[in-house]
């Protein structure tokens, strides 16, 4: 089999809800996407995303590395394509374009065996738990109550808040989550997230303080991601766990979590390198006797990629529904999610319904980085503004 | 596809050649074997060239289960031994299961195990090994000098009972290897017979005539303060992790810099848990180099690994009932396109070697056990 063109997609599309964290309290809906897709000589299709802004590199990076190649090669191809960034680094908006690159030929590699992509990685189990994540800085109390209510509706028993910007309302709003998941367990996994919104002696201070209340499974990026000695000072100084890694790019990036024991729990994406890398990852947290989350991504690619991660611990669910030109074939039940057995990660396209959303250049509100970092981080709260309420109320309704 | 059934063989043989090393310095070349299958329901069978019995004991786990579920399925079996860990026997086990699971999985997509893992090349660097404390002077140029007219221009010589002996034959391995290059990689490997200090003494001896790559098993296995010693206070790399069975035995050898090198093969709990280790390794920029094995199937997963470094070749006529879809050229070890681990078994010449129990000699023991003097003061070779 030979890889044989290139094609992307860049649209549009308002999300179903508001999203937003410490960084943006304000909110958003509107979101972009970069579909890719990767055709070959059989005709059978590899399907990924990215960053509209990476365009230019996904290109080129698939006309230097893809092309012509055979997708069963897929890690020796990934190597090549980081190899190929060397000098500048194959982090950054590169590390974008190799990632979304080497999901779509794990895509063709399980669609050419014709199996599901879980199987392919060699998992036992299509059966990942999950935890439900609502992006949820700008939900006034009442969209959160109902929000984690739906959720839990399908078997949740974890959430994930965002917190950072209130001390008072973020020990309410972990109430009314908790309060919301109780139907599935006496003792819901309670999860806070900062997004490196503190500085380490801050987040030492309010994760004490709503530890008085609530125990807690893992407070999230406590401290800046490169910041290892103030990550393991956090969590010398709580109970709870810290989970860090997400906005990592590389395994070398890990290198000081791994060895100064920055995070008790490892977030691993296929936004780092790609699927390729995201299991050496795990392997490597594995060896050092670290659990690994994974977040939101595309297609749930990850409920595939957690079958075969024997230190896997939960997975992020943000949105029930978040791209209504996609389909995919993964199923939520009883907390779990349940990967099917189509073909590679099962994603299926409506073209009918992309066309209509097709943008030939994104809103800057949708681009990468959409929250920007707020003032005050790191320093003292910046409690929302009063334009940024009402945006966020508007986008409520 | 489900797995059905297993069959284990024991065999007995012996080698072309006979090898030996500090421990066993006067050489052996027998051979106690098993070979593992694990039958499916569509006809498809998958081979290990290791096996032993507690396999009967974690087959029910695999009974039933699709092949190509292998990483789950290792993780089961690990699971199940936890508590009395994942060692020795077990190990064993695990790994021959796993490695059977592999050449089924590759198997069933019909294609080679190095490109179902996904590689983009179906060669890797090798290093001639002749696991030669036996072998005389003039069997040591033979050996490299054979190794290296297919290219090879690396070489790893046993040492460590006499370093003016060592010495003289570290000189012949690099003679011989010059034919492939002006700077052959020299390797030297002590077994775990030195201590600290003796490694520290012997091996800077050694560095003020030769640039020596790697020193290898400089200490004990698990003394990650006495092997971190040695890499302070030599210039050649510290290659140790052969004799290593569990992940997280390798957690303080890389957390702790005792490692320069880290060895990976099909004792590292199978080609899932060598798969693992060598991306651990990955993730502190350590180069992985793989270990030698029956017929060098292990080389599919050193295709994979993109900070391996190179492949152990021993080349001593082991392979008595089967072949394995490789050969070696421009110092490399070249694998073919057959299906799995390509492994090509005759099964007359099998029950020929069939035996119901290994042996048990009393004298000539292999693998060798622990040498008197082993970290103490050497007992020098018997001059007979």
């Amino acid at each position: 089999m030979k890889i044989t063109e290139l094609k992307t997609h860049l649209y549009e599309f308002e999300n179903n809800r508001v999203v937003g964290d410490a960084n943006s309290p304000a909110g958003r809906k509107l979101q972009s996407n970069l579909l890719i897709e990767i055709k070959t000589d059989e005709g059978i299709v590899g399907y990924s995303s990215a960053g509209a802004a990476s365009k230019p590199l996904v290109e080129s990076m698939f006309n230097r590395a893809l092309k012509d190649k055979d997708p069963s090669n897929v890690k020796g191809i990934t190597k090549q394509m980081m190899d190929f960034a060397f000098k500048g680094g194959h982090g950054g908006m590169i590390n974008e374009a190799i990632s979304s690159l080497d999901i779509a030929l794990w895509d063709l590699k399980a669609k050419s065996n014709n199996e599901p992509l879980w199987k392919t990685l060699g998992g036992l189990n299509p059966k990942v738990r999950a935890y439900a994540s609502g992006l949820d800085i700008p939900m006034n109390d009442k969209n959160l109550k109902e929000w984690y209510e739906k959720m839990a509706s399908w078997g949740f028993d974890g959430g994930k808040l965002k917190v950072g910007l209130n001390q008072d309302d973020d020990i309410r709003r972990i109430g009314i989550m908790r309060d919301a998941l109780k139907v599935n367990s006496d003792n819901p996994l309670i999860m806070i997230d900062s997004n490196e919104y503190w500085s380490p002696k801050q987040a030492i201070r309010f994760i004490s303080e709503i530890e008085q209340t609530f125990d807690l499974t893992w407070a999230e990026e406590p401290a800046r991601r490169w910041d290892f000695i103030g990550l393991k000072k956090v969590s010398d100084g709580i109970k709870t766990a810290v989970c860090a890694g997400e906005n990592l790019k590389t395994m070398g990036d890990f290198l000081p979590y791994f060895h100064y024991k920055s995070a008790d729990v490892v977030q691993v994406s296929s936004g780092m390198g790609g699927v390729t890398t995201a299991m050496q990852l795990a392997d490597a947290a594995y060896g050092f006797e670290l659990p690994v989350t994974l977040g939101g991504s595309f297609g749930h690619v990850h409920a595939h990629m957690a079958t075969a991660i024997p230190n896997f611990m939960i997975m992020e669910i943000t949105q029930e529904e978040p791209d209504p030109c996609m389909t995919w074939d993964v199923t939520f039940e009883g907390g779990y999610a349940i990967p099917g057995n189509k073909p590679g990660i099962g994603v299926e396209i409506n073209f009918d319904i992309l066309e209509k959303m097709k943008v030939e250049k994104t809103s800057p509100s949708t681009q990468a980085s959409p929250f920007g970092r707020r003032p005050g981080a790191g320093l003292y709260q910046v409690a929302p503004s009063k334009e940024e309420i009402a945006n966020s109320e508007r986008l409520n309704q | 596809m489900k797995i059905t059934d297993f069959k284990i063989t024991y065999w007995e043989g012996k080698a072309e050649r006979a090898i030996g090393d500090a421990n066993g310095p006067y050489g052996s070349n027998r051979l106690p074997g098993s070979f593992l299958e694990i039958f499916t329901d569509e006809g498809i069978t998958g081979y290990s060239l290791i096996g032993n019995g507690y396999v009967e004991k974690l087959f029910p786990l695999i009974e039933g289960k699709d092949p190509r579920s292998v990483i789950g399925l290792w993780k089961e079996m690990n699971d199940l031994v936890f508590k009395g860990g994942n060692e020795g026997e077990r190990c064993d086990a695990i790994s021959a299961i796993d490695l059977a699971l592999w050449d089924l999985k590759a198997k069933i997509a019909d294609q080679p195990l190095w490109k179902l893992l996904g590689s983009s090349t179906n060669s890797v660097k090798a290093y001639a090994s002749g696991i030669d404390l036996n072998l005389t002077d003039d069997e040591i140029f033979e050996f490299y000098s054979r190794m290296a007219d297919k290219g090879i221009d690396a070489g790893k010589l046993k040492v460590g009972l006499d370093l003016d002996s060592d010495e003289r034959r570290l000189g012949i391995v690099k003679d011989a290897l010059s034919k492939a290059s002006d700077r052959p990689l020299l390797c030297i490997d002590s077994n775990e017979y030195w201590s600290p200090k003796q490694a520290i003494r012997f091996i800077s001896k050694l560095e003020e005539k030769f640039d020596i790559t790697w020193a290898e098993e400089p200490a004990r296995r698990w003394d990650y303060n006495g092997l971190k010693k040695v890499s302070d206070n030599i210039k050649a790399a510290v290659a140790t992790g052969e004799n290593i069975n569990d992940l997280a035995e390798f957690m303080p050898l890389i957390d702790n810099g005792a490692v320069d090198i880290v060895e990976v093969g099909m004792g590292t709990t199978g080609l899932t848990g060598a798969m693992k280790v060598a991306n651990m390794a990955y993730a502190y920029e350590l180069p992985v180099a793989m270990m030698n094995c029956p017929g060098n199937t292990m080389a599919h997963l050193a295709t994979n690994l993109p900070n391996h470094m190179m492949m152990e070749v021993v080349d001593n006529g082991r392979e008595l009932f089967f072949n394995t879809d490789h050969h070696i050229a421009d110092g490399k070890i070249i694998l073919g396109d057959k299906p799995g681990f390509g492994i090509d078994v005759d099964f007359d010449k099998l029950n020929e070697l069939k035996v119901d129990k290994h042996s048990t000699p009393k004298h000539e023991s292999y693998p060798f056990p622990r040498r008197e003097g082993a970290g103490l003061i050497i007992k020098p070779l018997e001059k007979d």
